[in-house]
């Protein structure tokens, strides 16, 4: 077996989050013990493989889930299988979201649309040990109810698990006529946000969604006080090898599946056309 | 290490010495064109040593074009594949320089967590023979990257012409190896053939200097690529560029790869190919959003790769000057004019913007 070669892996269930967005359980041969926000490479056997990050907890060590929009070549076949399909596994790859960094602060977590894939890894990982973390936020921005990703976890069952610690601030786009949340771009979910936060300067925002979501996100954090090098952002490049190799995910001076694929904007900033 | 002297027959005994237990690579004429080929057997006109280096780059050795990397799913084990022993005879310094740069991604760890060990294997099983270029022509800069067209490390053995024979540099352990099996081939070579080294070297120096007076720039181009990404200069040079990915299947250092997989009956398996930034798709992902969607913003790509990403990694330049990007460019696009132009530009004010 090379370095190139992905573990033989089950996909025990599939599970429909939208009409396009599928989470699927996998069951790898061998364990891939990962941290949230490194990523995986996913194959489908003679079809190819993409870059995906794991949404489970890494805590739960025999399997691994990961949240799929059907939008290309690789990710239509992976919405074709069905439970009992077999898949390959390589990784994991990159850095994770710092954890000891996070400790002791208020954390913002803003996702957007399956952007709420690394997110809810993340947030399982910061639940299982909450006291470590003075407050958390969570904001989730989607195009309408539909869309909305694990709708159960974030309008439900996190909500009444973590009432005391977690605030949870839902919008949607456009709602529809049983919605009863709020209406408005992610980034209203930004607004008084004050009340939540007492302390923007050393707290830590943590951004996934698409590209022109970061952007607009980031911009709005800055404003309202966060410093560069906490607001964390996850780069979605063409990573293929993983390896360091094949110089796909090259970013600036970096290697999105080296250095990344979690950034501060800190590191970020400077890059040319960094928002595309 | 150590300089000796071989007369041409020694050379060739040596050489047939070699090609009984190696396959042996050399540069050879094919129409207008050098290539490395295989020569079965070392005859003496067949050799085409001292002028500037061939059209393939010398990582079609080490890291070929197509390379199957892994099959997956299957019980048994995959094939052995014995790696052939090489000798590359006749690599020019602007090669050598390259395979630093290969080095440090496929054999180091500064990018990888672990070597490539295609790659690793397929160095460590080749026996580098260079040689000085004694005929650099329009494309050739390497005195614009700081080396030499002679070669001053990387080799196992380097040979430089002289009367009766070549001055022969040992540069590595494996070149000692081979020196000390057939020791009677090689006596110490003496001031007068290292005199005439010099002075060979001297004048081809002194032409790839000729070569490049015009393009010259004043500060290395590392230091002159830095906040230029904004210039209208990237885009002036593009306009000829057609697309086709040249420069970088013909760069010695260009190393990126695509990764396919494919079926064999019952068994999957996954091919290395080359791939080049210059193509569209080099950096979309799924979905269809790309970073470099403009064809300037994927040339100047190529050299901040060249003269940013690889300094700031490794403190390397991934160029060498071996000119093969200027000579297979069909829109006739020369780096060189490209800095030229960043020197005249920079000396002018700030860049302007593109935008």
């Amino acid at each position: 077996m090379t370095e190139y070669d992905p573990v033989k892996t089950n996909v025990s269930e599939v599970i429909t989050e939208t009409s396009n967005i599928k989470t699927f359980v996998l069951r790898p041969e061998r364990p891939l013990d990962f941290e949230a926000g490194q990523f995986i490479q996913l194959t489908v056997p003679g079809v190819g493989e993409g870059p995906f990050t794991p949404s489970s907890s890494p805590y739960e060590k025999e399997k691994l889930e990961v949240t799929i929009m059907e939008v290309g070549r690789v990710t239509s076949a992976l919405h074709n299988l069905k439970q009992g399909s077999m898949v390959g596994l390589r990784g994991p790859f990159g850095k994770e979201y710092p954890l000891d960094r996070f400790r002791g602060r208020e954390i913002l977590i803003v996702g957007g649309g399956v952007g709420m894939a690394p997110l809810r890894s993340l947030f399982l990982s910061l639940a299982h040990t909450i006291e470590d973390y003075k407050k958390l936020v969570f904001c989730c921005g989607s195009r309408t109810p539909k869309d909305i990703v694990y709708k159960d976890a974030v309008l439900d069952k996190w909500q009444t698990q973590f009432k005391d610690k977690v605030s949870f601030r839902i919008t949607v786009d456009e709602g529809d006529g049983t919605w009863k949340g709020q209406v408005g771009l992610v980034t209203t979910t930004l607004d008084n946000l004050d009340k939540e936060i007492s302390n923007f300067k050393e707290s830590i925002a943590v951004v996934c969604g698409p590209p022109i979501m970061m952007k607009f996100t980031t911009l709005k954090l800055l404003d309202i006080g966060y410093g560069h090098q906490n607001i964390y952002l996850s780069m979605e490049k063409n990573m293929s090898c993983g390896l360091g190799r094949c110089g796909h995910c090259q970013m600036g001076k970096y290697l999105v599946c080296r250095d990344g694929p979690v950034f501060t904007y800190e590191e970020v900033k400077n890059i040319p056309n960094m928002w595309d | 290490m150590e300089v000796l002297f071989t007369s041409t027959a020694n050379f060739h005994h040596l050489l047939g010495n070699l090609v009984k237990k190696n396959l042996l690579y050399a540069p050879r004429k094919k129409g207008d064109f050098l290539f490395y080929e295989r020569i079965e057997t070392a005859s003496p006109k067949d050799l085409i040593l001292h002028t500037n280096r061939p059209v393939q780059p010398l990582k079609s050795f080490f890291f070929p074009p197509y390379q199957k990397v892994g099959q997956y799913f299957e019980s048994a084990s995959p094939e052995d594949t014995e790696t052939p022993k090489r000798v590359i005879l006749g690599v020019k310094s602007c090669d050598l320089e390259s395979l630093k740069t290969l080095d440090s991604v496929y054999a180091g760890t500064q990018f990888s967590s672990s070597p490539d060990p295609q790659y690793t294997r397929a160095r460590d099983s080749s026996l580098l023979i260079s040689s000085d270029c004694l005929e650099p022509d329009e494309y050739c800069f390497c005195t614009l990257l700081g080396s030499n067209p002679h070669p001053e490390e990387g080799f196992d053995l380097n040979l430089s012409p002289v009367d009766g024979g070549f001055v022969i540099e040992v540069g590595s352990e494996k070149g000692k190896t081979i020196v000390s099996q057939d020791q009677n081939l090689f006596i110490s070579a003496d001031e007068n053939v290292l005199a005439q080294r010099e002075k060979t070297r001297a004048d081809s120096l002194a032409k790839v200097k000729e070569l490049n007076q015009e393009v010259e720039v004043k500060s290395p181009y590392r230091d002159m690529i830095r906040e230029t990404y904004a210039s209208a200069v990237w885009k002036d040079h593009s306009e000829n560029c057609v697309d086709c990915g040249g420069c970088n299947e013909t760069c010695p250092t260009c190393r990126c790869f695509l990764l396919q997989d494919g079926r064999e009956k019952e068994r999957f398996e996954r091919i290395r190919l080359w791939d080049a930034c210059l193509l569209t798709g080099f950096a979309r992902v799924a979905g269809g959003a790309n970073p470099r969607p403009k064809l300037s913003d994927r040339f100047s790509n190529r050299l901040f790769c060249k003269f940013y990403f690889f300094p700031e990694n490794v403190n390397l330049d991934a160029c060498t000057g071996c000119g093969r990007c200027i000579s297979v460019c069909i829109g006739k696009i020369d780096m060189r004019k490209v800095f030229k132009d960043l020197e005249k530009e920079r000396s002018k004010g700030p860049a302007e913007k593109i935008k």
